[in-house]
């Protein structure tokens, strides 16, 4: 039993590596974002404007969403927003795991135009940590590192459990092992009880 | 050197035993939210507060939290002619206030996630700038676990790689795995 907890300890590490390291990252990264309210997009990377024409017995969510198919914007989860801009023109947000796109619909000039806002590479990361099997943009790249993100959440309760087996298993009286599991204890008990 | 290794190792997960399990719980949490029934308890209550002192929204926050046992921190504040309404959050526990001004009466609902749900009220709780001080301490804690994970996986690494009957096997399950995840990572950002 131990043998085997012990290899499988090491393998499941092994293999979700990689997402280790991309949670630690955004976990850091994820103290300095700014408080609600402050967060603010990155400024417009790239333009792309193509010509659109609307039947006329739409309404602006239809339209929104007939834009947003003949958009094509690769990794993008689902488009919101759908709002008139000040200029009167139907204007809506999709949010790509590389970053957000401002789509207008130019009502004069029958023209779609897109605002490319990229990311940084932490943002990036953060977008990607939150992937899973169901979760994220449908595109394949995407789906296959969701199912390696669900593996690895998997992986990891596996190995907080097992690793705690595997103290135990071989070095129960451990003084200072002990009297640090009671202080862990301690401490997130009262930050549990004042939180609560 | 393979001694150290291991008790670092063995103090690190130790340390980060709780805060791991609180990740790992509400991830899951996250991922199989559709098939997990959400528990929530609300709650309408009426308290008496004294008008003098309650004329704007921090005021009268500052009142509920003094004596009705209220805590959390202040968002949303909306004040019209007299009327104020605001909630007051802390992960997991949501209070929206309203009052309408006169006679001292205030209302407040106060609706309370279940366990797995306030996890995941703390998995997604970040930043120093929070009022409530335990919001500040959990983000200390993920920063610190953070750094730890890296801690684990870099002693996780030497560790096995002293393993002189696992290096092989090791070996090649840790390059399936970064090249599956590094591939689908470089191909997401560049798509």
């Amino acid at each position: 039993m131990y043998d085997w907890m012990k290899k499988i300890h090491m393998y499941a590490g092994l293999f979700s590596f990689m997402a280790f390291v991309i949670w630690g990252v955004t976990g850091i990264l994820a103290v300095f974002l700014p408080p609600p309210g402050e967060w603010r997009p990155p400024a417009i990377t790239m333009q792309r404007e193509f010509p659109f024409v609307v039947a006329e017995n739409m309404d602006d969510k239809e339209v929104a969403r007939e834009i947003y198919a003949a958009a094509g914007l690769t990794m993008a989860g689902g488009y919101y927003n759908v709002h008139r801009n000040d200029a009167g023109n139907l204007a809506f947000i999709a949010f790509s795991t590389n970053g957000q796109r401002d789509i207008t619909y130019l009502e004069k000039e029958r023209r779609v135009r897109i605002d490319f806002r990229d990311g940084g590479l932490g943002d990036f990361l953060s977008n990607m940590h939150t992937g899973h099997s169901r979760r994220g943009p449908p595109d394949l790249s995407s789906r296959l590192w969701g199912y390696y993100n669900e593996f690895s959440t998997w992986a990891f309760l596996f190995m907080v459990l097992s690793g705690i087996y595997l103290w135990l298993a071989t070095r129960p009286g451990m003084r200072w092992a002990l009297i640090l599991m009671s202080a862990t204890a301690t401490a997130t008990l009262v930050l549990w009880s004042a939180t609560r | 050197m393979f001694r150290l290794m291991r008790n670092v190792h063995l103090i690190l997960g130790i340390a980060f035993f709780f805060y791991a399990m609180l990740f790992a719980l509400s991830s899951l949490t996250i991922i199989y939210r559709q098939w997990l029934k959400p528990l929530r308890e609300s709650q309408e209550r009426t308290v008496q507060v004294n008008p003098e002192s309650s004329r704007t929204p921090r005021a009268l926050a500052f009142e509920l939290m003094q004596n009705h046992g209220l805590k959390g921190e202040l968002r949303d504040t909306k004040q019209e002619a007299k009327e104020i309404r605001f909630s007051i959050v802390r992960p997991g526990t949501e209070s929206t206030v309203i009052y309408s001004g006169s006679g001292g009466e205030v209302k407040i609902q106060t609706h309370r996630a279940g366990f797995l749900e306030t996890l995941v009220s703390l998995h997604t709780n970040h930043g120093f700038w929070h009022d409530f001080v335990p919001s500040n301490a959990w983000s200390l804690f993920s920063l610190l676990g953070s750094v730890g994970l890296f801690f684990l996986g870099a002693t996780g690494i030497y560790l096995w790689f002293c393993h002189d009957n696992e290096r092989l096997v090791g070996a090649v399950i840790l390059a399936l795995g970064l090249i599956y995840s590094l591939t689908t990572l470089v191909l997401s950002r560049l798509a």
